[in-house]
């Protein structure tokens, strides 16, 4: 149809004028009458018998109206699969970690629930610990938990192909260990939950998420309550990044101290409880063998990498095997063995994150340039040659139906000046390639799809009510474009009732990369249902064909006689006075494979499709300080078809802070079981004068099933940025640097170490 | 603890409370005053999402008593619009899409708008310093520059 397209429009986002006004509000920012202070005992131990636990003291002071230790729950493990339901939020046998949870306080206000904590007395006996991988894989270590023997939580072994063979057919093979830190997600609003449980035993609940129905049937599961008993409301949150997927354990405190006090409780994490006590990311060992022909084919991978998980299950079997799939589903992999384990530590817990598996990515990406010198080829040519096309399955089994990875490598290979740069900077400048895909969902079974349904009005305007939640990515703005486009009124008009558990519709979340392209489509389809309703109301109305029609600013219209036109809101109030109220419904399932299993089957279709990009990074070293600098970030991102291109910019760009920036910048620093730098003093985090000049390129490959083409907006530079950068170092210095991040400490003793290799 | 009798001039308006010495003024706004668009991201002066303009100057409220800034003249997001008329940097950030979380977007848009108080037309390393002390985890900056220097274009160019 030949409507006022809205689609790939630069919009203003719905939900910004609020944030600019600063009345947006997050969970901190609630009141409700009589609500109390929430505050948490926190593990000084990093693993220690609990022996007793003593509350008394803390319950008689005056102002404290609940108390909670373990004993209150219901002894339900949290555990996102069946077979890792190990996490008891607050622990009665032992702690495991350093800041985890022990008690809470419900107090009056803040000072009293804070002298609360300290008169509640727990005894403990403190056991040996292990902290890094090594330590935890050693023969008789301690065990975090008896039931994973020498402390692997996971173990996901994936096989293709004859890769011995292979081996032995190839003119080279490369061999190399890299390691990275992990990384503090850093989303600016501390963790905040507030929870209400009413007298008829509905509980009402805040919290920043990225995935409301998840998070409610955890909360059912733990707290033994019917689903419909549960409800997540609608609320801001101040970033996600992959941390806001799963429960939190605040969330199921709070819960039970509102439950407990019969009042409404508030729980505000200080920024070093949100560091040590929320999940962080996983620091990641991979050894990687590569295996490739002399015309630069890649024909073999061996991969053994290992995570440290930190004290329990959390997204276990899906951050083992993320880092694998996003690379199997950019490159041609014959043959292959991967061998993921993920390895419980006494360290808090970790999580999935937005630039998950650095050490593996850019580890394979520096094998490939090393090809590509050995061979003398570009090691742009080498991806070109290398990378997977539409029409190709991945190697364990997902079929590509668009991908703009060519033509990603191309435009930003252009844009950057790639041909005339690579190899040809002056000393200690360099510049590097990445890329990478992305499944748009991941794999969950029944809850992989998303519903959603369109109210229109007697005054023109719609309502949507959709489960999308957004973390800040655009998706609350997303979905009001995607139906004002397709009803033919400004957005404006649109009102989206989202997130809110008990009144919205099934949707997987936005953890996934799944908000344009499941919840999308099934937008999408529900204001097409809407949109024929209104048709079919017009067409009757006035008596023509239904196929003639077509909406634009608020008119049904005769496609060829414009002027022939009624108000959309005659059109409605006709259907609504033949008790046809104008209601669409749709619902979008992607087409994957249901047998598959992170563990027990790792083949099949992963996803309903995949987005792809490059990175390119042009960076300067200093050999005195060992101070990288970020020149410029190029990078390409196909998502099917923008909807609202400025956002897409946006989340490439801050791909480039946090994928790419914070390769020269974070991690987490540890003293055993201590995280040392839980601030953002200490945590360093890109800041505007850290950051390169950025040139964006949105290639569009026009996904078959997503909506308008759409697919996942941006989150293949957050996982090649670093890439980029790890061959850009390379080109700059001649050393491969295999241990992020790229800090003054690491580079100067990689260059010194180049030195003395000299003399 | 004892509390201590002031009066704060938030955006034009005069409060009389009466508060401990050791209460910050991030906390008087946000407890005593309502005013929630003033955030508190790490509570060590680390991140400036808990930004206000005292006497025009940026200040970090979690780390500013509200015992000390008696008589002065405090700014906060709730006082840039004029009723429903965004103040040209908020209409600035929201056209730009310098805004996504939103939770950095008040302490930045006053970094910004006292930036351009003082300088018309600053130059690209002018605003990437200005707000350097703002931390944004979301966009990486660049549409937040471009938002400023669009502001300072609007702030130039009599409104319509």
């Amino acid at each position: 149809m030949t409507e006022a397209s809205l689609i790939g429009k630069s919009m203003v986002r719905s939900d910004t004028v609020a944030k600019a006004a600063g009345q947006a509000l997050y969970t901190a920012d609630l009141k409700l009458p009589r609500m109390l202070v929430g505050k948490v005992l926190r593990s000084p131990h990093p693993h220690a018998r609990i022996l007793n636990i003593d509350t008394s003291r803390a319950e008689r002071l005056r102002g404290v109206k609940a108390v909670i230790t373990g004993r209150d729950g219901h002894g339900v493990k949290w555990g996102v699969f069946p077979y890792t339901q190990d996490h008891d939020m607050v622990p009665t046998d032992k702690v495991r970690y350093i800041g985890e949870e022990v008690a809470a306080v419900a107090a009056v206000d803040e000072e009293t629930a804070l002298e609360a904590l300290s008169l509640i007395d727990v005894e403990y006996e403190p056991l040996p610990a292990v902290f890094t991988i090594e330590e935890a894989l050693k023969e008789g270590a301690p065990l975090v938990h008896d039931q994973y023997k020498n402390n692997i939580n996971v173990h996901v072994h994936i096989e293709v192909g004859d890769t011995q063979k292979a081996f032995k057919e190839a003119d080279i093979v490369l061999e190399d260990t890299f390691e990275a830190a992990g990384e503090m997600y850093g989303m600016l609003e501390p963790y905040a939950v507030v929870a209400h449980y009413t007298p008829d035993g509905y509980l009402d609940i805040w919290m920043p998420n990225a995935g409301p129905h998840v998070r409610a049937k955890a909360l059912s599961n733990l707290l033994k309550m019917p689903l419909n008993k549960i409800r997540v409301h609608h609320i801001n949150s101040g970033g996600a990044f992959g941390g806001r997927s799963e429960i939190s354990p605040g969330d199921f405190v709070t819960s039970l101290l509102a439950i407990k006090s019969g009042r409404p409780v508030k729980l505000v994490y200080t920024r070093e409880e949100t560091s040590i006590a929320t999940r962080q990311v996983h620091d990641i060992v991979a050894r990687i063998k590569t295996g490739a022909r002399k015309d630069g084919t890649i024909i073999a991978k061996e991969f053994k990498v290992y995570y440290n998980g930190g004290a329990y299950s959390s997204t276990g079997p899906i951050a083992t095997s993320i880092p694998f799939y996003v690379y199997e589903e950019t490159y041609r992999l014959p043959n292959l063995v991967y061998d993921g384990y993920r390895i419980l530590t006494n360290r808090p817990i970790r999580g999935m994150y937005r630039c998950h598996g650095r050490a593996f990515l850019a580890g394979n990406a520096m094998h490939m340039d090393k090809i590509a010198e050995e061979l003398g080829m570009d090691p742009m040519d080498i991806r070109l040659k290398n990378g997977i096309r539409a029409g190709e399955t991945t190697a364990t089994g997902s079929k590509i139906i668009s991908c703009g990875l060519q033509d990603a490598i191309k435009a930003a290979a252009r844009k950057s000046g790639w041909k005339k740069k690579r190899g040809k900077l002056p000393p200690y400048r360099g510049i590097g390639m990445g890329c990478l895909a992305i499944m748009c969902g991941f794999p969950m079974g029944f809850r992989s799809g998303s519903s959603a349904y369109i109210r229109v009005n007697e005054d023109g305007d719609a309502t949507i009510v959709s489960g999308v939640v957004d973390n800040g990515q655009g998706n609350e703005s997303m979905m009001v474009q995607i139906a004002a486009h397709i009803l033919g009124i400004p957005m404006d008009s649109v009102n989206l009732v989202c997130s809110d558990t008990e009144v919205t519709t099934h949707d997987p979340g936005a953890y996934s990369q799944a908000a344009a392209f499941v919840t999308g489509n099934a937008v999408r389809l529900a204001a097409e249902d809407a949109r024929d309703k209104i048709l079919t109301a017009a067409a009757q109305y006035m008596k023509v064909d239904k196929t003639r029609l077509a909406l634009k600013d608020k008119m049904v219209y005769l496609k060829d006689d414009p002027e022939k036109a009624i108000k959309l809101t005659r059109a409605v109030r006709y259907a609504m006075s033949k008790g046809q109220h104008i209601q669409g419904y749709g619902t979008y399932i992607p087409k994957i494979s249901f047998d598959r299993e992170w563990v027990k089957n790792p083949y099949g279709q992963m996803a309903g499709t995949f987005s792809y990009g490059t990175s390119i990074a042009e960076l300067e070293v200093d050999p005195e300080t060992g101070i990288v600098r970020l020149l410029r970030m190029v990078v390409a991102h196909d998502c099917g078809n923008p909807i609202n291109p400025m956002a897409v910019e946006g989340q490439l760009e801050g791909s480039v802070a946090m994928g790419g920036t914070a390769t020269i910048l974070e991690e987490h620093v540890w003293d055993g079981g201590l995280q040392l730098n839980s601030d953002f003093l200490e945590y360093k985090m890109p800041l505007s004068v850290d950051m390169p000049d950025i040139d964006t390129i949105l290639v569009r490959s026009m996904d078959p099933e997503g909506p308008f083409g759409a697919k996942e907006g941006g989150l293949t530079i957050s996982m090649s940025a670093y890439k980029a950068i790890a061959n850009a170092f390379y080109d700059a210095t001649g050393v491969w640097l295999k241990e992020f991040p790229y800090t003054p400490d690491r580079v100067l003793k990689a260059l010194q170490a180049k030195e003395k290799g000299r003399r | 603890m004892n509390r201590i009798p002031i009066t704060l001039l938030v955006n034009g308006e005069p409060y009389s409370l009466a508060v401990p010495p050791n209460k910050t003024l991030l906390e008087v706004l946000r407890d005593d005053l309502e005013l929630m668009g003033t955030r508190e991201g790490c509570g060590v002066g680390a991140c400036g999402a808990c930004t206000v303009l005292i006497d025009g100057v940026p200040a970090r409220s979690c780390l500013t008593l509200a015992v000390d800034v008696q008589g002065l003249s405090i700014t906060t997001i709730e006082g840039l619009a004029e009723g429903d008329e965004l103040h040209p940097v908020q209409e600035a950030f929201v056209e730009r899409h310098a805004i996504q979380c939103g939770y950095c977007s008040s302490g930045m848009i006053l970094t910004a708008k006292a930036l351009l108080d003082k300088k018309k037309r600053p130059t690209k390393d002018e605003i990437k310093r200005a707000i350097s002390g703002n931390i944004c985890r979301c966009t990486g900056y660049a549409k937040i520059e471009d938002a400023i220097a669009t502001a300072a274009k609007k702030l130039a160019t009599p409104s319509k």
